[in-house]
């Protein structure tokens, strides 16, 4: 590694970077835009409580509840339309009395009331609801009543968290400023290899690697810096901000691999743009699973940054430690060391 | 002090089945220039991206200023300028930062680039972008580039293609000097006039084969027929009248020309390197 030459090659690097007004606007709005839209998210949940109701016979108490601050009850005529209701997102949960309940209370016995859930709500609402039909039970006969509740979940299972919509896109967002970065350090090497530069570098003493250096170090260097003062800004670096940034980092080199592999697939710089867009969608499809949890199965492992996003969204909205996603840096560790290793080949035989 | 700068034995590189260059051999001596011209197609590319370690040998090795270019590929480009046919310069950077950055990569101590930009008569533009220069203007800045490290060997492939008269006489007074500074030029040019002017020897390259390699001089000696040319006055037009001046009846053939005909203009006539490329190789060399 010759410093003097890196040192140069970075210099010239960082020039090209500012005089390029495309680089330039794309770095600046984007984080401005990230940041912005992070701000302009809620910032609080939503802790109004709407309730999808079929009571084939509606206890008196129910219609008191109904006047009660937080809470909204909509009436269905029918336990299929209530289902539906809950199936196509426009109530969280909802309840189904038993047409006898009343009779039943009066016998002493235990009414079975059914409670269905959408798939995305989350965990708390269940107890909520629970702390409701007792609290109804309650009203109705003055006494705490036995009764029993099927629990039912509809859709497929997306149980989340309570966590701000806001909080719960910053991962997405520290992501997405990462990936941009992808496509400007290819258009950067593509921009080199289609004017010919790349080959005027090469019949000086310096050394492939040297030039894999610079353009790595400018890489990492405009991904994590990006990414850090955008955590910063957000508060991302409220729990273990170690781990924040170890994942910050490998995720930039894990960017600069694939930069790397993208320039040297392509001959210039629209098809960077064009190609790069494509890398871009995929690899931000995990971050999606942290907005909407349960959105994402399974088979989103396979995409490297998935455990980009995974890690700052249980360190930086559940609060995980080194231990928990010991696993995750492990994984993505092996996976930058493997794309780096790739993009570097590759180029080599781009550069030649 | 090395006799031979660039010593060239079997040199050969196949693209896929084609031959591109074939078992090359040649020497060029310490201050030398050498002419290499060949058509289009026939492998001067190939054989300077092997001398200037872009390309690795399939066959064969080179040697620059006693270093083999494969195995001490670093050595040899600190001491060696390539100036490019097209122009790769940072087009968004001004010129003098496109020299200061290869000064900075060769490791020139004391670099004046403002020097460099003058000879080659760019003084006053410095630090335009490059972006804003003409076509003349890139290339005398690629010339430039070339020198940053003051070089021992010069990689000049087709400098002057395309350039105005008064810019291909700038760049033909700067390798001139690079001679006289000691440097050995290896030019590769399609310019039969230009390669006649600078060049010491010319190598013919045709088919990946060096075909012939001498001075200007000895190859129309040995291939070129001299000869007088002479317009004569006949009725109210012009004739030509040509007179071989290899035969030892040249002087009786003057005489009676003088006697006999109105002679209006005479001159000498050399065969061009163009006429003895086509004659040794059966091509033109613009093919």
């Amino acid at each position: 590694m010759n410093t003097r030459v890196i040192k140069a090659l970075l210099k010239k690097d960082i020039a090209l970077f500012m005089s390029n007004r495309f680089y330039l606007l794309i770095t600046v709005i984007g984080l401005v835009f990230y940041i912005g839209v992070y701000f302009v998210l809620p910032s609080k949940v939503d802790e109004k409580l709407s309730l999808a109701m079929y009571a084939p016979v509606v206890p008196p108490a129910f219609t008191q509840l109904t006047n009660q601050e937080g809470v909204i009850i909509k009436y269905f005529s029918d336990e299929e339309s209530l289902k539906q209701a809950v199936l196509n997102g426009s109530y969280q949960v909802a309840i189904s009395l038993p047409s006898n309940i009343m009779d039943t209370w009066a016998a002493g016995g235990k009414p079975t009331i059914t409670v269905y859930y959408a798939s995305m709500a989350p965990p708390e609402i269940s107890a909520a609801i629970v702390a409701l039909v007792k609290e109804l039970s309650y009203a109705q006969t003055g006494q705490a009543l036995n009764f029993e509740t099927t629990e039912e979940i509809l859709g497929p299972d997306m149980l989340g968290n309570q966590i701000a919509l806001r909080d719960r896109m910053r991962p997405l967002l520290a992501v997405f400023i990462l990936l941009v970065e992808i496509m400007s350090l290819a258009s950067l090497i593509a921009v080199e290899i289609e004017q010919g530069t790349a080959r005027a570098l090469l019949v000086t003493p310096l050394r492939t690697s040297d030039l894999f250096i610079a353009k790595g170090l400018l890489g990492v260097g405009l991904a994590f810096g990006q990414a850090v003062l955008f955590m910063a800004l957000v508060g991302g670096f409220s729990h273990q901000p170690l781990i924040i940034l170890v994942t910050l980092i490998i995720g930039s080199v894990m960017v600069v691999g694939t930069s790397f592999l993208l320039a040297s697939l392509t001959r210039d710089v629209t098809a960077v743009t064009g190609w790069g867009v494509l890398i871009l969608i995929l690899l931000a499809v995990p971050g999606f699973g942290t907005v909407i949890p349960g959105l994402i199965s399974d088979w989103a492992r396979v995409i490297p940054s998935y455990y980009l996003t995974d890690t700052v969204s249980r360190v930086a909205n559940y609060g995980a430690g080194w231990r928990d996603v010991s696993m995750n840096l492990a994984i993505m560790a092996g996976f930058t060391a493997l794309v780096i290793w790739a993009g570097m080949t590759a180029l080599r035989r781009r550069y030649k | 002090m090395v006799e031979n700068s660039i010593i060239v034995e079997n040199l050969t590189y196949r693209y896929g089945n084609l031959l591109a260059v074939d078992h090359i051999s040649f020497k060029v001596g310490a201050g030398e220039i050498l002419g290499f011209l060949g058509p289009n197609g026939a492998g001067k590319t190939t054989t300077v991206k092997m001398l200037t370690g872009q390309l690795m040998p399939q066959e064969g090795h080179a040697i620059l200023l006693g270093r083999d270019i494969v195995k001490e590929t670093q050595a040899v480009r600190s001491q060696i300028g390539v100036c490019f046919e097209q122009a790769n310069l940072y087009e968004q950077m001004s010129a003098l930062d496109n020299l200061i950055l290869f000064a900075e990569l060769f490791g020139v101590k004391g670099f004046d680039g403002y020097a460099l930009l003058k000879r080659v008569g760019l003084a006053g533009r410095e630090k335009d972008k490059v972006s804003g220069y003409s076509k003349g203007m890139k290339q005398r800045l690629m010339v430039a580039r070339s020198l940053v490290n003051a070089p021992k060997i010069i990689f000049m492939d087709e400098p002057t293609a395309g350039l105005d008269p008064v810019s291909s006489e700038a760049i033909g007074n700067i390798i001139l000097e690079e001679r006289d500074r000691g440097a050995t030029v290896f030019l590769t040019t399609h310019d039969m006039w230009e390669a006649d002017k600078l060049c010491h020897r010319v190598a013919f390259i045709d088919k990946g084969k060096i075909a012939a390699v001498d001075t200007p001089h000895n190859l129309k000696q040995l291939y070129g027929k001299r000869s007088l040319m002479a317009e004569v006055a006949v009725g109210g037009g012009l004739e030509k009248r040509e007179i071989n001046m290899d035969t030892a009846d040249t002087a009786r053939a003057v005489e009676e020309l003088f006697e006999r005909e109105k002679v209006v203009t005479i001159h000498s006539e050399e065969a061009t390197l163009e006429d003895i490329f086509i004659k040794v190789t059966g091509r033109r060399l613009s093919e």
